[in-house]
């Protein structure tokens, strides 16, 4: 009887919700390019969303913003978070090490990775670009350059062709291109000719009539919880552990014995080891080419993996990752057993249901794209305009952007920004 | 076990009754919250300056070339912020001109009040107006000069530790001539560091 109500509650918690399915509905609107209705989704769940979390979900919601063309309220969105991100980084809590412990990974305050920190000045650049904000993209360029050197300057060579950011590079540069410091802008044209060869300009000119072209396409990847759940039962005197792996449709069942230092007198210990996987997401959008003024100029050039980048930096931690997840499973564990002793029924049953709800921490920033790509051009002083087609498969039309007019001056440069599908 | 658990309740029930605290901060003791630029620096900023303009005895040597009367400036937009912080930088200037106004060391035109007083003129010239008492046409006086600067910072960041150089610098040019009247600098560093632990 006992192992029947064991077996149902590891099944009845065994949905609950994580970051990643929680965030479902408002990604999948904001990489089908429905910005409202993304947003009116992403509200909810910043209203709803904890303490741990919300800055996480302001980062979101920042992004969409941006992608709709509301620059103002993207620039308070994303300034919210970097700040609060800024004060915690490097700092520790006790309380949330405690809970993050024995009660669940996601009870800890989101600390974005390095690259996503860097992302949120390259974004706030362009909301303030966009905005027609130059002195407040050019303060954000600044920002960006000290993130840079944060994050960048203490990594390995392997390291740094791994976890760089060029498109936040290329913001800088075009930037200092823009205010006429071609020394500067040669600089982090050189770092980025470095990683993506084909992607910086030849030379840094302040005087050229350009248009810039910043696309994006495809989801970053997901973070998924993988849970090996299972229970301790005694039959026959001996002790066996029960594992039911995902996947696998009937339990797997080992001999445990010797194993642990469990002594069970009792039966329906549970433990669940959960860890996060990332998981790259589908993509629909093989390359992109860019339209000016009707006729199809070329096609855009990789300029910064975010998805590789992603993948680089969980690869990092995955060690410190699965460490801390033997640690709760072990915490979880013991609660049941060793210190149900001494703790009696309420530690017994706090402890299963602990390890009954047990879930990875999935949280990442889900509305990057999993590419950026760019594209520039000379051109001719006047009014302009372009939009983006995105093909996939062997060359077939997936769709096209919204159309963007726009007007150069001489000696100017235009960044015009795509937010893409997936 | 019991007293325990009351312990607990009542320390639930007491987290949230605390009352918001306000209080007064005296702006001239006041000091930096954190390495980045703070309302502590404006007063330091403009202190420093006037003392300069004092010191070089620009606006003086112009009283006294021209029958005492005071020199004519108007502030720049703002200053030009190289820094890797959004700051209010009219602010600086603003002080500084309030700071010279009430030394009596210049007169000022107002940059932002230009299409109001239009406004106002073209309004008091129509047939609403008592034309005898009305505001005239032609009587705007032009900047003889311009006050302007520049704020940039370098910050190091090590681990917890922000290390935050600024340096601020003014100049008053003369419009005609554009040769720069007076000129000076303010410069600081400061270095802040997070607690390991937050709350």
């Amino acid at each position: 009887m006992k192992k029947i109500v064991v077996l149902a509650v590891l099944l009845l918690t065994a949905g609950c919700s994580t970051y990643t399915s929680r965030m479902e509905v408002s990604r999948d609107l904001y990489y089908e390019g429905q910005y409202q209705e993304a947003l009116l989704s992403v509200n909810k769940l910043v209203k709803d969303a904890s303490d741990n979390d919300i800055y996480l979900y302001l980062l979101e919601r920042g992004k969409i913003r941006l992608a709709y063309g509301d620059y103002d309220s993207a620039i308070v969105d994303l300034q919210e978070a970097e700040r609060r991100f800024h004060e915690i980084e490097k700092t520790y809590s006790v309380g949330e090490f405690m809970k993050s412990s024995l009660i669940s990974a996601e009870k800890i305050e989101y600390q974005p990775e390095s690259h996503e920190k860097i992302l949120i000045n390259a974004y706030l650049l362009l909301a303030y670009w966009l905005e027609g904000d130059v002195e407040g993209s050019y303060v954000e360029r600044n920002r960006v350059n000290n993130r840079l050197q944060q994050y960048t300057d203490q990594l390995s060579q392997a390291d740094w062709e791994k976890l760089d950011v060029p498109f936040a590079r290329y913001l800088v540069a075009l930037l200092y291109e823009m205010e006429g410091l071609n020394d500067d802008a040669r600089i982090e044209y050189d770092l980025i000719r470095k990683l993506r060869p084909e992607a910086a300009p030849p030379e840094a000119n302040s005087n050229l009539t350009e248009i810039a072209v910043f696309t994006e396409f495809g989801r970053a990847p997901v973070k998924v919880s993988r849970e090996i759940r299972g229970y301790f039962d005694k039959k026959d005197g001996k002790l066996f552990a029960v594992f039911l792996v995902p996947g696998i449709p009937q339990p797997l069942i080992f001999d445990a014995g010797g194993a642990g230092g469990l002594d069970l007198t009792d039966p329906g210990v549970i433990f669940t080891f959960a860890y996060p996987e990332y998981q790259r997401q589908p993509r629909q959008v093989e390359y992109c080419a860019i339209v000016i003024d009707n006729v199809e100029a070329s096609r855009t050039v990789p300029l910064d993996n975010v998805e590789e980048t992603a993948m680089a930096a969980f690869k990092k931690k995955q060690g410190s990752i699965l460490f801390k997840a033997a640690l709760r499973t072990a915490l979880k564990t013991s609660a049941q057993t060793k210190l149900a002793d001494k703790g009696g029924a309420v530690v017994d049953i706090l402890g299963k249901v602990l390890s009954a709800v047990e879930r990875a921490d999935t949280r990442s920033w889900q509305t990057l794209p999993a590419e950026i790509q760019v594209f520039r051009m000379e051109c001719e002083p006047g009014p302009h305009a372009v939009y983006v087609r995105y093909y996939g498969e062997g060359g077939r039309l997936l769709g096209t952007s919204p159309s963007c007019r726009f007007k150069v001056e001489k000696g100017k440069k235009v960044i015009l920004y795509f937010p893409g599908p997936s | 076990m019991k007293k325990w658990f009351l312990l607990l309740i009542c320390l639930f029930l007491v987290a949230g009754c605390g009352k918001p605290a306000t209080r007064e901060i005296d702006i001239a003791t006041d000091t930096a919250e954190d390495a980045d630029f703070s309302s502590a620096d404006l007063a330091k900023i403009t202190d420093a300056m006037i003392n300069s303009m004092e010191a070089n005895g620009f606006y003086q040597k112009y009283a006294g070339q021209h029958g005492g009367e005071k020199p004519i400036l108007l502030l720049a937009k703002s200053l030009l912020n190289k820094t890797d912080e959004h700051i209010e930088t009219r602010l600086v200037l603003e002080k500084i001109r309030t700071a010279m106004m009430k030394d009596n060391m210049a007169q000022f035109v107002d940059d932002q009040a230009f299409d109001m007083a239009l406004d106002q003129l073209n309004l008091q010239a129509t047939d609403l107006y008592d034309n005898s008492k009305a505001a005239r046409l032609g009587r705007f006086v032009g900047a003889k000069f311009i006050l302007r600067g520049t704020i940039t910072n370098i910050r190091k960041q090590d681990g917890r530790e922000t290390i935050n150089f600024f340096n601020v610098t003014l100049d008053i040019f003369e419009v005609e001539t554009l040769l720069i009247k007076w000129t000076d600098e303010v410069e600081f560093k400061r270095a802040s560091t997070k607690g390991k632990v937050r709350r």
